[in-house]
């Protein structure tokens, strides 16, 4: 019978303190009345292997502890999707703060390893986050607390049905990619033979340095922008790829605008020696800079809508998979 | 060489299996309040039901009863039967209550679902 007590040390370990040692003896009584069955039908003592078939029946001293545990989620029932949005709300948030910071950075001219050095925080950031809200959100619930969705819900106040844009036709999207691919060869080859942006005006402004200083950015977020249409015409159901590639494609936005609006001189007089043409490129210079603020918002706003929408799909993915459907 | 998979449970019978096990856990409930009527401990109490059709193992049943005990359902009493002690358990007069109500509950659902399941298997 030594079998049957390593077996019922091992419930105990897992059991409840406050229970454990009235549970155990229920059990004991039980391994011991199906024991006395079998020996009698056997007309014999039972050996170990037999003891063991019999505990082995019984489950996994882990297991059958477990099921005596009333409470198996520090976060249950409709307070769990509450706990999710909040999370995931402020792990967007977090993010978002963190590359809205790193960008800030590189626009200011600081080395870029140090505007990368700020996204190597952002796991730590996250994994207090996640700690800060679980930890709330279990005291909540330990507290029992009700926060749930009001059973007191007007449909009539539900928010307006959102239309989902319709797809682009191939057609749509085979011009739209010729466009993009003329227009990036036209823009990337204008920076370096001006005229062709420029036309007549060549003869009066320049670009500034800076133009030529970030041109890699230009090729790369041209790049993006045609590769996004190839992705959307040739696999239409990627749209998750797709979205973490537009998210890019916006931070590299954002860099690009921050950089522009950091420099002082956007364009210069073709002709220094022509001083009547200072204030009207001073003029011009001061008008693109406004310009380059109201863009920068616009794309923050793009970067934070986009990077939300891929948050949430991540997670509605997930928990989709997670659910088995 | 053909890989060997221990556990042969194709996905769609372990959906079969997680939907048995969900359709049988009211029904194991009911089963236990019922025979609960007359007092018995864990042992007799699963020997019975076996006998009645309804098998139920040793680590869901104990736990089982306790969970309906902590919910007033069931009242237990250790007593000493064959030169061992044993936990005897019955229902309380809440229990009686429910047992009622879930009974009158199950009527309900096993004649809806008669006629709906009638021609399926």
């Amino acid at each position: 019978m030594e079998l049957v007590e390593r077996y019922l040390q091992a419930v105990k370990a897992a059991l409840p303190g406050k229970q454990s040692d009235d549970i155990v003896q229920e059990l004991r009584d039980s391994i011991l009345s199906q024991v006395e069955e079998r020996e009698s039908t056997l007309g014999r003592p039972l050996n170990s292997s037999e003891i063991a078939e019999i505990l082995k029946k019984m489950g996994n001293p882990m297991t059958l502890a477990s099921r005596y545990g009333g409470r198996r989620q520090i976060i249950g029932g409709s307070l769990f999707t509450i706990y999710w949005k909040v999370l995931t709300w402020a792990l967007t948030i977090a993010l978002v703060a963190h590359a809205a910071t790193s960008i800030a950075i590189a626009a200011s001219g600081k080395p870029f390893g140090e505007s990368l050095a700020v996204f190597f925080h952002f796991p730590g950031v996250a994994l207090k986050v996640f700690a800060i809200v679980t930890l709330v959100f279990a005291a909540l619930d330990l507290l029992g607390a009700r926060l749930r969705p009001c059973d007191h819900w007007d449909p009539f106040k539900l928010p307006a049905l959102v239309k989902k844009p319709a797809r682009k036709s191939k057609f749509d999207l085979v011009v739209q990619l010729v466009l993009q691919a003329v227009f990036s060869a036209w823009w990337l080859t204008g920076l370096h033979y001006q005229y062709l942006v420029l036309g007549p005006g060549a003869n009066f402004i320049r670009f500034g340095p800076i133009w030529l200083k970030i041109y890699p950015l230009f090729v790369v977020t041209a790049s993006i922008d045609i590769g996004l249409t190839a992705l959307a015409l040739m696999r239409p159901d990627w749209g998750q790829p797709a979205r973490a590639v537009r998210l890019l494609k916006h931070a590299l936005g954002l860099l690009l605008l921050f950089l522009l609006a950091n420099a002082s001189t956007l364009f210069v007089p073709a002709d220094v020696n022509r001083v009547e043409w200072q204030p009207v490129v001073r003029s011009i210079n001061f008008g693109l800079h406004i310009g380059l603020v109201a863009a920068i918002v616009a794309t923050l706003v793009n970067f934070v809508r986009d990077g939300v929408r891929f948050v949430r799909q991540l997670f509605a993915h997930e928990q989709q998979a997670a659910m088995g459907l | 060489m053909p890989h060997i998979v221990d556990n042969p449970l194709t996905a769609n019978q372990e959906v079969l299996e997680n939907l048995r096990l969900e359709l049988r856990r009211g029904c194991l409930i009911l089963a236990v309040l019922a025979e609960l009527r007359i007092e018995r401990y864990g042992y007799t109490l699963r020997k019975a039901l076996a006998d009645r059709g309804v098998e139920i193992d040793e680590g869901t049943l104990y736990p089982l009863l306790r969970r309906l005990e902590s919910q007033g359902l069931l009242m237990s009493e250790w007593r000493e039967e064959d030169k061992r002690n044993k936990r005897f358990y019955h229902l309380s007069k809440e229990g009686k209550s429910v047992l009622k109500q879930l009974t009158s509950e199950w009527n309900a659902i096993s004649q809806s679902l008669d006629k709906l399941l009638n021609g399926v298997a």
